[in-house]
């Protein structure tokens, strides 16, 4: 295909990592494909950039724990340079007094761990990350496939296949479950386990990036699913280079079988006539035609700024325009010149995950505080250095941080100008208090403020995944009723972004399944 | 008598409460909070509302007997039904039509936004032309139906029996429109009747004559400004006259003064309710559910179950209850809404509508014709039936099984 050709098999708006996955599949059935991004680079928010001159760092998104091996595999991913420097990284919870819990592939010493602060939980562990596990094996094969779409037919069918799933579950493990449903990852963990920590940084891990607390009902279910999505990925992990190489690879993948890939093309206008899309415009008023069009942007932004309300029916755009987006964090990346000193920390410990989050309580406060617009006194926080297992990220014997603090509002009380320096101190502050000597060793720093993130990645104050993980909105009711299975309403066009099925974090998996539904309709039409 | 309803009212404690009673003491100085205005109600706080004419409508009662409609109070009848219909059909007959609820819907994109909105497109719509305008959901199920009137390039009008203002904001979202409920600001008047042209005539309005049906025109009467209509839902020669609230009574007065020399009276809702009937009208929560209201859904319709297909134009862009009336388009309406003719005085309390020996359906109104001196009635019925060669029958009260004859709606052939 000639590098100014105008007229394509199929167009796809986005070149993030699902935009990339949907454009590669489609490549690889034989189509030709333009993906069209309005940045500058390829990644979305998986993109790897310098702190400062030879200090590099996944800017957003920094850990990758639900890429299925599937995908890497049909894609060829090694081939174009993927590379993971760690795929079983430990979750640190940390301790003040250096007795930190370490959940890892290792039983025995994970449970050693987590007895030390609450003797009891031992066995109540155990029996925890059993129910889990079913849970997990329950929702498994949801995610890895299209969803019926709910609003007619298919809503017996997929009732039909949930039931089928929970009947075999038994009666006691099918209470736990509805059980489940409603609850709050508080409420949850209350029930299972005693400590303060353990529960502390599972209620995180449940919360993290969505607008939500450890009280929030819901959450609990936010927790298995997240579970889920790693039992489809390959472990905890980055690649070498950061999350930037994944979509590198990705797009060095898609233009081997032929997609091209165009850059700083903002897509202005979905083209739709008859009640079928014809192409995009861009901003610049070049026109593309194609009579099958994937948009990895949002799916609200999507239908009522890209395509328009007037091509759906009132209904529709009721259901799209209550979709519910949101949740705002920061991003701090830090240069160091040498590793900071974590009490009791092995290697293992070092290249871990770390989690700052002491009780429920503290998390449950940041979220009230960020509720009101006000930055919390005790933030919690996820950090990875990923210098550790990737020494080429920074100079010999140095290391970059990189810091995801929940829970920031957009607009925080007296502006961001004005509270930009305090935040970061305070989060400096707080990772010193397991890390003294930290403050020492920073020699450069990038901070992203919900406001920046929303700059560079167009996310902001709109959580991670293009509407919250919530029940409500997740399976055959993500990203609407109506839409589960990827048509966007109108013919020959798909959404295939963190907003559908299966949703967020860096999975692919809605990029793979979209491209799947492209073609299967074609198929049939 | 005074004592025997204080013996009633008294509590059983025996608190005396007559001796508190400022009525009662003697040399009690009066409350000031007696005098006191009452705190500015919000209107939304009121539930009886009055129109614009309504001190002329209670002038004009000499029955006192009054309806509800959509929250106003309007006269049911004024001095009997017989009179009342007898100078609708055979001269003329003026009646208050201010508790329609009326939106005004205007903005650079106001075309796109109705073509979403209604069943028809309207683009093709003249300036002070107006249409049927009929509203379904996703289900293609009718919310309501109404009038729209198009004012201007950019301007529209819709006349609805209840407001829906939730679904029409909804529907706004995404196009450069502004909605706006004017029902306050505008009184609204019809005049019906084979002598309307004379009354308006001799209320100085020569030009009504040459307005097409459908269409409308501003006009002047007395000096006030006045939108005349030929629209209505009464069937024959009939206007609607649309004006500020503060004018609404000097037109009523004025018409109903040059109108007596050729038997112009003021006629009630019970009148109306006769008249749209004969005229063959379908009403919400009357004849059919809104689709919202419908406790069932086989209680909500399809414009083509209410005999409304003349007005959905399935072929283009996307409107609302698109891809599902292209499904019951295929697959044929199950129900429709027809007319039926009784040889029945009085039909209340009648059964349900059989067909050979089957139900199939039940009557939604029904009324005595005096024109056409027979019962005429809208029946619900299974669109199956109506293929059938067995006819209609129904049964009374008094168990006797009475045929209905299936009708033409109109029942009364319009000028
Ligand atoms: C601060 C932060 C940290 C995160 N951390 C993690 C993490 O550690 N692990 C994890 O798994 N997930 C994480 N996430 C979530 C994860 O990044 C997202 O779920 C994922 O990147 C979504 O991928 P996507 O391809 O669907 O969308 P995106 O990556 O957002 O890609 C969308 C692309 O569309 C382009 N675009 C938008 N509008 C237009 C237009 N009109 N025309 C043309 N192009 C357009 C954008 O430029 C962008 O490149 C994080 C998110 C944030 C914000």
């Amino acid at each position: 295909m000639s590098d100014d050709a105008l007229q394509y098999d199929a167009i796809v708006i986005g070149a993030g990592h699902n935009g990339l996955v949907a454009a590669g599949y489609l490549a690889k059935a034989g189509k030709s494909v333009v993906v069209l991004d309005g940045a500058k680079a390829v990644g979305g928010a998986a993109q790897t950039a310098e702190i400062s001159p030879d200090y590099q760092v996944s800017t957003a998104a920094h850990l990758i724990s639900g890429f299925p091996r599937q995908v890497e595999k049909d894609l060829k991913l090694s081939k174009h340079g993927l590379v993971w420097a760690t795929n079983d990284m430990v979750t640190v919870a940390l301790d003040r007094d250096g007795k930190h819990i370490v959940l890892s592939s290792d039983r025995k010493s994970e449970v050693a761990t987590i007895k030390a602060h609450a003797s009891q939980d031992g066995d109540a562990w155990k029996a925890f990350e059993a129910r889990t596990a079913k849970y997990v094996k329950l929702l498994k094969p949801f995610l890895e496939k299209r969803m019926p779409d709910v609003s007619e037919d298919g809503a017996t069918k997929a009732a039909a296949m949930l039931a089928l799933r929970l009947e075999k579950m038994g009666p006691l493990d099918l209470r736990a479950f509805l059980q489940l449903v409603p609850s709050s990852v508080a409420a949850l963990l209350d029930r299972s386990l005693e400590g303060d920590l353990i529960k502390g940084a599972l209620s995180l891990e449940a919360t993290l990036g969505a607008a939500a607390g450890p009280h929030t009902p819901g959450t609990a279910f936010s927790y298995v699913y997240k579970k889920t999505q790693e039992a489809i990925g390959q472990g905890m992990g980055y690649p070498v280079g950061g999350t930037g190489s994944l979509t590198e690879a990705l797009a060095s993948a898609a233009e081997a079988l032929g997609a091209r890939i165009r850059l700083e093309s903002p897509v202005r206008e979905i083209l739709v006539e008859e009640g079928r899309t014809t192409g995009v415009r861009l901003a610049d008023g070049t026109v593309f035609e194609a009579p099958i069009v994937l948009s990895s942007v949002d799916p609200k932004t999507t239908c009522l700024d890209l395509v328009g309300a007037r091509h759906f029916e009132t209904p529709m755009v009721n259901h799209v325009s209550r979709i519910k987006m949101r949740g705002a964090t920061a991003k701090i990346n830090l240069a160091l010149e040498g590793l900071p000193t974590f009490e009791n920390f092995s290697d293992r410990e070092y290249g871990g995950r770390l989690l700052i989050a002491p009780d429920m309580g503290t998390v449950e406060r940041s979220f009230t505080a960020a509720k009101r617009g006000e930055l919390t006194l005790e933030p919690v926080m996820e950090a990875v250095i990923p210098s550790y297992h990737d020494p080429r990220l920074a100079p010999m014997g140095h290391h970059v941080m990189s810091i995801i603090v929940p829970n920031v509002p957009f607009d925080v009380e007296g502006g961001w100008d004005v509270q930009k320096e305090p935040f970061v101190k305070r989060v400096i502050d707080t990772i010193s208090d397991y890390a003294p000597d930290l403050s020492d060793k920073i020699i450069a720093g990038e901070v992203l403020t919900p406001p920046e993130l929303e700059e560079r990645f167009g996310w902001g104050n709109r959580g991670w995944h293009q509407g919250n993980m919530s029940f409500d909105q997740l399976l055959a009711f993500r990203p609407v009723p109506g839409m589960a299975n990827y048509e966007a309403g109108v013919r020959g066009l798909y959404l295939c972004g963190v907003g559908t099925h299966p949703g967020g974090g860096l999975t692919g998996l809605p990029g793979k399944l979209s491209a799947e539904a492209a073609l299967a309709a074609e198929k049939v039409s | 008598m005074t004592e025997e309803v204080t013996d009633q009212s008294a509590p059983e404690e025996g608190l005396d409460v007559s001796r508190d009673s400022p009525l009662n003491g003697p040399g009690v100085a009066p409350d000031p909070a007696w005098f006191e205005q009452a705190a500015d109600e919000p209107p939304y706080a009121r539930h009886v509302l009055t129109t614009p004419l309504h001190l002329e409508a209670a002038d004009e009662s000499r029955t006192n007997s009054w309806a509800e409609w959509a929250g106003y109070t309007v006269a049911q009848v004024y001095t009997s039904i017989e009179q009342e219909y007898d100078a609708l059909r055979t001269r003329a007959g003026l009646s208050d039509i201010s508790p329609l609820t009326k939106i005004r819907l205007s903005g650079r994109e106001v075309v796109t936004c109705l073509d979403r909105l209604l069943t028809r497109p309207v683009g093709d719509l003249e300036s002070n032309q107006s249409v049927r305008a009929v509203l379904c959901d996703g289900h293609g199920h009718v919310i309501t139906e109404g009038v729209l009137f198009r004012l201007g390039d950019e301007e529209f009008r819709l006349v609805l029996r209840s407001s829906h203002m939730d679904w029409l904001m909804q529907s706004a979202l995404g196009f450069d429109v502004q909605l706006e409920d004017v029902s306050g600001t505008i009184a609204g008047l019809s005049l019906a009747g084979p002598m309307s042209d004379n009354v308006l005539a001799l209320a100085g309005l020569e030009k009504p004559a040459t307005l097409a049906k459908h269409h409308g025109a501003w006009v002047e009467l007395g000096g006030m400004p006045v939108y005349l209509s030929r629209t209505g839902m009464m069937g024959g020669r009939e206007y609607e006259l649309w004006c500020d609230p503060a004018d609404a009574s000097i037109v009523w007065r004025r018409l109903l003064n040059v109108g007596q020399a050729v038997g112009l009276r003021p006629i009630g809702a019970a009148v109306r309710d006769i008249a749209r009937l004969e005229n063959g009208v379908a009403l919400e929560d009357v004849d059919y559910q809104s689709a919202f209201t419908a406790r069932d859904p086989s209680e909500a319709l399809s414009p083509y179950d209410l005999c409304l297909g003349g007005c959905v134009d399935l072929d283009r862009t996307v409107f609302n209850g698109q891809s599902a009336l292209r499904k019951i388009a295929a697959s044929g309406s199950t129900n429709a809404l027809v007319g039926f003719e009784l040889d029945l005085a009085d039909a209340a309390g009648v059964g349900p509508i059989c067909n050979g020996d089957k139900q199939a359906g039940r009557i939604t109104s029904h009324a005595w014709s005096p024109m056409l001196q027979c019962t005429i009635a809208l029946g619900l019925v299974e669109a199956s039936a109506l293929g059938a060669s067995d006819g209609f029958s129904i049964k009374t009260h008094a168990g006797e099984n009475i045929p209905a004859k299936l009708t033409k709606r109109p029942f009364l052939g319009s000028s």
